[in-house]
């Protein structure tokens, strides 16, 4: 059985958790932007959201009174934030032909066009 | 094709069927804002249209109303790329026009019941022709039946129309989802004598047509509308779409587990439902990784200033509504007291809002360029666009504005009737007599009375908007000053 939340954390609680999607949401921008423009700043930038992040799944996990197995799914969590940026980064950059590959839009059906929105 | 003016030769016949899903879509938009304005009232003044429209007759039509505008706004939607997509007629074109009569004089019919009969004895007639009293889907039985066969008619229509014409990537998730919409809907017609179980088949019908069903559409809608508004290649929206499928597969449906805590069901419904929320957020990191990476990578242009303002919303309002909201309380340790109360208001005012709401505008501002000719809807727009900025505004200020009212009503909620009084009736009336759960109230009210300010202007512009325009449209696949249209 879980063990709720003491009375005076549920703010605190309720807080890191909105915080790690801000926090996640915030590394995985510096991250991309980082990476886009070269820019080391950024990166570090970077980091310290990361590192932020990791103290808000901290303050969840202790407030949240997680053991056990709540204790790996928060590992789990911090490992899958770290590593999302730069899966999807490498996706980006798989699956994004380079210039003049292909047509923005094209369809594959040669019978296409019967009305796009802006034609 | 005539230009600036509303003109049906401008439509394909899926479209000239789409633009009518979209105008009872805004009836109901609108019937939904006005019936959770009287909600709102009766929580500050209680004795308002006391035993004429009480509060759960309102509250019941606030949510009926959005669920069906957004349903009739994704048929549209679908109805409104069908062909595009396909390279072909719509197939069944007559009988998807029947369909829509059926479909909306049922719901017609629905919505007077419930305002004028309401309730009835507890027997199986109520349940068939009066209401269901089901919460969310109070719609009676003969009505579900309906949907479900008007679900069915829909899918018939896009299905042999990909059929006859041209499969892709989009159109093979989307009829897979159609079958989806339609079958799941069932889950929520049986009743059994168990509330646990009754319960666990309802969150079926809630839970995975929004989360799953509903989402994919969206993805489906989002990848077609990028590449209109932005010239975003097939290639990639369609990579990004079978990835969104993956990770919805992933954590969205056993993210339906969040709903299990406390129906009565076996506690290993506490590790699944834990587990898949703290990974459903994981599709809105990826998201703002792409958008960073497209942004940085291409140089795109823009067709349709209003529907991508829209589209830009449904990526904030998603990520906030679902994202940020959504995980400060579904884990079950919070969740217990949090569940039910203004908190859960507060994440589905901003996750309906900002997921679903704003891609449905955003197509609707593409129907209406093409409905006018493919008009002219970029920058430097007569009046400078006022009419759609300020609706953009107002409805994006009311809805987040009511999100926080809401939050801290529900947080007041959480503590003082959950945490402090233990979910006692005597903790309730507590709850709802403190200052923070009044004042939360009254700024809701306040922010609600925004938000209609805002359909009001959205509805004039999407009337308005292009009109007399003479200038065509950028085609944002291809870099292009605007051209004067010929008379």
């Amino acid at each position: 059985m879980i063990d709720p939340v003491a009375v005076n954390d549920i703010m605190a609680a309720a807080i890191a958790g909105a915080l790690i999607i801000m926090f996640g949401a915030t590394y995985a921008l510096l991250f991309a932007f980082s990476r886009l423009r070269g820019q080391r700043l950024l990166m570090i930038g970077a980091y310290l959201a990361y590192g932020l992040l990791a103290v808000s799944v901290a303050v969840l996990a202790r407030t949240l009174n997680l053991e056990g197995f709540w204790q790996s799914v928060t590992a789990v969590m911090l490992v899958g934030y770290f590593v999302a940026p730069r899966l999807i980064w490498n996706l980006c950059a798989g699956t994004h032909p380079p210039h003049g590959d292909d047509n923005p839009g094209t369809h594959p059906n040669p019978h296409s066009a019967s009305g796009g929105t802006m034609q | 094709m005539s230009i600036g003016t509303f003109d049906s030769s401008n439509l394909d016949a899926g479209q000239k069927v789409a633009v009518k899903y979209f105008s009872v879509a805004i009836v109901l938009f609108v019937a939904q804002i006005l019936f959770g304005l009287l909600a709102g009232i009766q929580f500050i003044a209680p004795d308002f249209l006391y035993n004429v429209l009480d509060f759960n007759v309102n509250r019941m039509v606030h949510i009926n109303a959005m669920i069906v505008w957004m349903l009739f706004g994704f048929i549209g939607s679908v109805y409104w790329l069908v062909e595009d997509e396909s390279g072909v007629p719509l197939v069944g074109a007559k009988l998807a026009n029947l369909n829509f009569w059926i479909f909306t004089t049922a719901v017609v019919v629905v919505v007077l019941v419930y305002l004028f009969v309401q309730v009835g004895p507890g027997t199986q007639s109520s349940i068939w022709l009066i209401n269901e009293g089901r919460e969310y889907i109070e719609a009676p039985r003969w009505a579900d039946i309906g949907i479900v066969v008007c679900m069915l008619i829909f899918f018939y229509n896009v299905a042999a129309t990909f059929m006859k014409g041209k499969w892709s990537g989009i159109s093979g998730v989307l009829v897979l989802d159609l079958v989806a919409l339609a079958g799941l809907y069932l889950a929520g017609m049986f009743f059994t004598a168990n509330i646990s179980m009754d319960q666990y088949w309802w969150w079926w019908v809630i839970h995975l047509w929004v989360e799953a069903t509903w989402e994919v559409l969206v993805g489906c809608i989002m990848a077609w509308g990028l590449m209109k508004t932005l010239g975003a290649r097939r290639k990639i929206v369609t990579t990004w779409l079978y990835i969104e499928v993956a990770l919805m597969f992933g954590s969205g449906i056993l993210g339906l587990g969040h709903h299990y805590f406390w129906i009565g069901t076996p506690e290993y419904w506490f590790t699944i439902g834990g587990f898949f929320s703290a990974l459903e957020p994981i599709p809105l990191v990826a998201m703002v990784v792409h958008a960073v990476y497209d942004s940085g990578v291409h140089r795109f242009r823009n067709g349709n200033h209003p529907a991508l303002a829209w589209l830009i919303a449904h990526a904030f309002g998603n990520f906030f509504g679902a994202g940020v909201w959504g995980f400060m309380h579904t884990l079950p340790q919070i969740n217990l007291y949090t569940h039910g109360t203004q908190w859960t208001a507060s994440h589905g005012h901003l996750a309906f809002f900002g997921a679903y709401a704003t891609i449905i505008i955003a197509v609707m501002y593409l129907a209406v360029q093409k409905w006018r000719g493919g008009v002219w809807m970029s920058g430097d727009m007569p009046g400078n666009g006022w009419k759609w900025k300020w609706s953009f505004a107002l409805l994006n200020i009311g809805v987040v504005g009511m999100t926080v009212a809401l939050l801290i009503a529900g947080y007041e909620q959480s503590f003082i009737e959950r945490a402090l009084e233990g979910s006692t009736w005597a903790g309730y009336f507590a709850g709802q007599t403190q200052p923070w759960f009044i004042q939360g109230m009254e700024w809701r009210m306040l922010f609600g009375w925004v938000t209609a300010a805002g359909i009001v202007l959205l509805v004039w512009d999407l009337a308005t908007i292009g009109r007399g325009e003479t200038r065509t449209a950028i085609n944002p696949a291809v870099s292009g000053e605007p051209a004067t249209a010929a008379a």
